[in-house]
């Protein structure tokens, strides 16, 4: 009886991976070269759907992108992905799956406990570069994580660019005072460390520090605390709309003017079209320009006009698009580097022509260009939420932390 | 055709394989599970190492709720505390692996001991919520202890090492947890051959007949729950030395109730559900991947609906099998080998 | 001691308590009832939440009129699941029944997901927003309206329990199911309307609870902080259900405020955990005598 489940597995499992590899995979141009495949395990279901979805079509309407470009330095390229539920028992079955049956050059990893989790094996198969929606503190630990890299600042760097704009906004010998508030968990608690301490080298008071059990939860009491404090500015992390919501009200209801801030995945659309008029005022640190704002750029452009190309009535891509989008463009221009020095795609080489990335111009993805520290990009710029505009405006200049 | 089965002696009685069919069966099997990973690829010999993993933790919680009766809603706590065990020892001593598990196992066992320890006083479902709360416990002590367990971030391990060889692969890994799996099902077995084994399930039946007829209650469920949580703490050893990573949300409440349903599934208080019920509920997920793949020609939307569809069904699983076939997978087994042992006839 | 503070944070914890209290009413009913420890609670709130979501949300109807019908809609599902899933079950050991109201929980987490999908959602407002005072201590108003709209349900139930035909034949089932068979109640009746009950305060609290709190299909988690209320109060205890609901809502967030937000449930668990050693049925419940 086992054995013949095995055997039917196998058949069912090469079915199945065939019939994945074969509905998911842009265009490819007739070329006689050899493609090179993008692999993702990607949350198209499960607790981040909401970015997941969006993920995947940044990455796949980059793929056809690139190759309505002409490829990689001629070769196609081929996107090939699986549905984890965010689940990471179920990233590394796909990243198994996928390795084995395509030989990926980079692959897009959905979660922080996948990335954990999959390097040791990613160190020594030494065949893949890996980046993914992770923007993890510990990511940038080269010695660790040789072959995973983060399409943006890690949340450490974020809290970074949001001190530093604190910083600025106040006057010599009377800095603001700021209150962090974070979700009990392990994306919750990634930046708080180092936060404290960039506070103190910035001479910011750190006047209270919240943490919120997960799940639906009365917040009144957490409020009440920060009313005692009156900071000036409050940090949320780890978290994607609940309870940031109530603590705005709230706290404006109590009448004080304390200034909102958040990290990457709480900086989106999702705030303003639940919270309405009350997201007003909200900041939020991004690295990448927003696809509704002003600004523009070759890349930029290009990626406007294939989102629109590709679904004419989605209208706005929310930043998950955007990230995608990033990040697959990294993924070529590493790619491009490493076959111009004329040099293998193996994971080691590739992580060398990420490391060599200075002064790149993202034509308008990023409005500065950019430099790879740490396997990462420390770069941002805070924006504000214009509720009656619906969108968010830039409010600070971008910030390179070195 | 089988007809009668008359034994001569104790011994004959108690005998795992009454027959010589069964032992050539079982040698097949062995060899199978040999021979597998020479054969499958990559993903499916993930799979392999998976229900491997779950086949003993499953077997475990069978001792524990299934045999005697002790229902546990802690069994993700326990596995934890063998998955943390290893990897402080990977990281802090260069212990190779079978001591490290044995380490792991024993550790899980002291803490299972003490949760235990409520099981005289509360009985039944009142048990059940001292258990989870042990696991919120638990849970609390593997986030918040930072020193030593790393905190929220947990703590990465060294692969198993073992005479300077490591196990750094799927491929290597299998051949410790498979072999390992079918000795610690063979230990079970063995268990309850002797009266230990009989006396837990005297405690499931009727513990209150149990102690009037001389069984020490409290002895022999704190042995149980320290025998079940041995088999955790050397499952999640496994799992750490496996993903290579440990933190606090590896091992969420969600475990704890897989492995209960998959107890459930499979058959409680027999091993062979035990199996069946790991090794159904950790392909389960993969089949409906590959439907939800077949799929996708025809509906593009498939995946974002696979998720739901999961928790659906796992949740269809549990409540169907209850209702309809309370003695699980292991039931429609026999079922099926009794109805090729005794045709042409129906009963 | 800031006894300003200690006041306010009280009053915020009493006021969650409230609302635990009414879930843990809705959870006694059916325990009571028909000994179901009911571990798919959260799930139900969570399902009239959404619901309400559908209701106010997607199809823009007045509040007001979406509450009734999204807590009629849990009250039913609490009916369709004791009558296809819980009957037949009845018999079986109790730990077979738990696991089906576990499974039962996943399904509707499943189904809530599939409708719905995964993203976090915000009920439409329909508290009145500007905070409330009593004397100099603030209170937020979400929950300071929930909790009035929580307790004035609440006495009603128990004006229900006392005075009417059908509260009078639930407690003489609760107490003994042979003697209210011989006396013409019908006992399969009233096993359902017991759930339904049940499940309608669950509702009404889970649409309060959501629109304090949020809503996401990990709503249910909130099923684990009132199993510790209903423990500590007595599972078959109406009286404990009230008075330990308000008392681990109070300490959850006093525990929150003081020692942080990752102490809140280990604190109510530790309570849990003396109960079970000191008074394992509970503050105010049955103790179980059990013969051979």
């Amino acid at each position: 009886m086992l054995k013949s489940i095995l055997s039917k597995g196998r058949r069912l499992a090469g079915l199945g991976s065939l019939v994945a590899a074969l509905t998911v995979t842009a265009p490819v141009m007739a070329q006689d070269k050899d493609p090179i495949v993008f692999g993702g395990s990607i949350p198209l279901s499960g607790v981040f759907a909401f970015a997941g979805v969006h993920l995947h079509a940044g990455l796949t309407d980059y793929t056809s992108w690139i190759n309505s470009q002409g490829g990689i330095n001629g070769h196609p390229v081929k996107y090939v992905m699986e549905d984890t539920g965010y689940e990471v028992d179920r990233s590394v079955a796909a990243f198994k799956k996928i390795s084995g049956s395509d030989a990926p050059a980079v692959y897009y990893g959905d979660s922080t406990g996948f990335m954990k989790a999959i390097s040791a094996e990613l160190n020594s198969m030494g065949t893949t570069l890996m980046s993914g929606a992770s923007f993890a503190t510990a990511l940038t630990d080269n010695e660790q994580y040789p072959y995973q890299f983060i399409p943006g600042p890690n949340y450490s760097q974020m809290f970074g660019i949001i001190l530093e704009y604190i910083a600025s906004q106040g006057k010599e010998g009377d800095m603001p005072t700021v209150a962090f508030v974070y979700s009990d968990t392990e994306f919750g608690k990634d930046p708080i460390a180092n936060g404290k301490t960039m506070a103190a080298d910035l001479g910011i008071k750190v006047v209270e520090e919240i943490v919120t059990k997960p799940g639906s939860v009365d917040v009144s009491a957490e409020v009440l605390k920060l009313r005692r404090v009156r900071p000036d500015y409050v940090v949320f992390h780890g978290y994607v709309l609940s309870p940031i919501n109530e603590f705005m009200v709230q706290m404006r209801q109590m009448g004080l003017d304390t200034q909102f801030m958040g990290t990457f995945w709480s900086s989106d659309k999702l705030i303003i079209d639940k919270m309405g008029k009350d997201a007003d005022g909200y900041m939020g640190v991004m690295p990448y320009n927003y696809y509704d704002s002003d600004e523009t750029g070759p890349m930029l452009d290009a990626l406007r006009a294939q989102a629109e190309k590709s679904d004419p009535k989605a209208g706005y891509r929310p930043t998950g698009y955007m990230q995608g989008w990033f990040n697959a463009m990294v993924w070529t221009e590493v790619i491009k580097r490493t076959l111009d020095a004329g040099k293998e795609l193996t994971a080691e080489n590739m992580a060398a022509s990420l490391a060599s990335i200075e002064n790149w111009d993202t034509g308008g993805i990023i409005g500065i260009p950019v430099t790879v520290r740490d396997m990462s990009f420390p770069v941002g710029r805070i924006w504000r939420v214009n509720a009656e505009q619906g969108r968010y405006e830039p409010v600070s200049d971008w910030i390179h932390l070195d | 055709m089988r007809i009668g089965d008359a034994k001569q002696t104790y011994q004959a009685d108690e005998a795992i394989w009454t027959s010589s069919t069964q032992k050539f069966w079982f040698s097949l099997l062995l060899l199978i599970l040999l021979v597998f990973p020479f054969l499958a690829n990559a993903y499916l010999l993930y799979l392999g190492c998976l229900v491997g993993i779950a086949v003993i933790s499953t077997t475990g919680l069978n001792i524990l709720t299934g045999f005697t009766g002790l229902i546990s809603l802690g069994q993700a706590g326990f596995m934890g505390v063998g998955g943390y065990t290893v990897a402080w020892l990977s990281l802090n001593t260069g212990l190779p692996f079978p001591v490290a598990l044995l380490l792991a196992g024993l550790m899980a066992a002291a803490v299972g001991i003490l949760v235990g320890l409520p099981s005289l006083r509360v009985k039944g479902l009142y048990l059940a919520i001292a258990t989870l709360a042990a696991s919120v416990f638990l849970h609390f002590i593997f986030a918040e202890w930072e020193p030593v367990t790393g905190g929220m971030a947990g703590l990465s391990l060294e692969p198993a090492h073992l005479f300077g060889f490591t196990f750094q692969s799927d491929f290597r890994m299998y051949f410790i947890i498979v072999p390992l799996a079918v000795l610690m099902v063979f230990a079970a077995r063995n268990v309850f051959r002797t009266r230990v084994g009989r006396a837990f399930i005297a405690i499931r039946d009727r513990d209150i007949s149990a102690e009037i007829l001389g069984i020490n209650l409290l002895r022999y469920k704190l042995m149980s729950f320290a025998l079940s949580s041995f088999y955790a703490g050397v499952a999640g050893g496994l799992f750490a030395y496996f993903y290579r990573v440990v933190t606090p949300e590896s091992f969420p409440l969600a475990m704890s109730i897989f492995y209960l349903a998959a107890v459930i599934v499979g058959g409680m208080g027999n091993l062979l559900g035990g199996i069946l019920g790991a090794a159904f509920m950790t392909l389960v997920p993969e089949i409906l991947k590959l439907l939800t793949a077949a799929l996708t020609p025809f509906y593009p939307n498939a995946p974002v609906f696979m998720s739901p569809m999961l928790e659906i069904i796992f949740g269809a699983l549990i409540v169907g099998f209850l209702i309809f076939e309370p003695h699980g997978l292991a039931e429609i087994w026999h079922r099926i080998r009794r109805f090729f042992s005794l045709w042409p006839f129906r009963n | 001691m800031d006894w300003l503070f200690f006041g306010e944070i009280s009053l915020a914890g009493l006021a969650m308590g409230g609302l635990y209290a009414l879930i843990a009413l809705g959870f006694v009913m059916i325990y009571k009832a028909t000994r179901v420890i009911n571990f798919a609670i959260g799930e139900i709130m969570m399902f009239a939440a959404y619901l309400f979501l559908a209701f106010a949300g997607g199809m823009e109807l007045s509040p007001w009129i979406a509450m009734p019908l999204a807590v009629l809609g849990g009250s039913i599902l609490g009916g369709v699941i004791e009558k296809t899933m819980i009957r037949p079950m009845l018999g079986e050991s109790p730990i077979s029944v738990v696991m089906v109201t576990i499974g039962i929980a996943s399904i509707l987490v499943g189904v809530v997901e599939f409708f719905w999908t995964a993203d976090p959602q915000l009920l439409p407002q329909f508290l009145p927003r500007e905070p409330v005072f009593i004397g100099p201590l603030y209170l937020a108003p979400k929950i300071a309206y929930g909790f009035l709209i929580g307790a004035a349900v609440l006495v009603l139930y128990l004006l229900y329990f006392r005075f009417s035909r059908g509260g009078v034949a639930l407690r003489a089932t609760a107490s003994d199911q042979a003697a209210a068979y011989s006396m013409g109640i019908n006992v399969r009746r009233v096993f359902n309307l017991a759930w339904v009950f049940g499940s309608l305060a669950a509702s009404l609290a889970g649409i309060l609870v959501a629109a304090t709190g949020g809503l996401s299909p990990q709503f249910g988690i909130i099923g684990l902080s009132v199993l510790v209320v209903v423990i500590v109060g007595g599972l078959d205890s109406i009286l404990g259900a009230l008075i330990a609901g308000l008392f681990i809502g109070w300490l959850e967030t006093v525990a929150g405020a003081y020692l942080g937000g990752e102490y809140r449930m280990p604190a109510t668990f530790v309570v849990l955990a003396v109960i079970l050693v000191i008074r394992p049925y509970g503050l105010f419940g049955t103790h179980e005598i059990e013969r051979v």
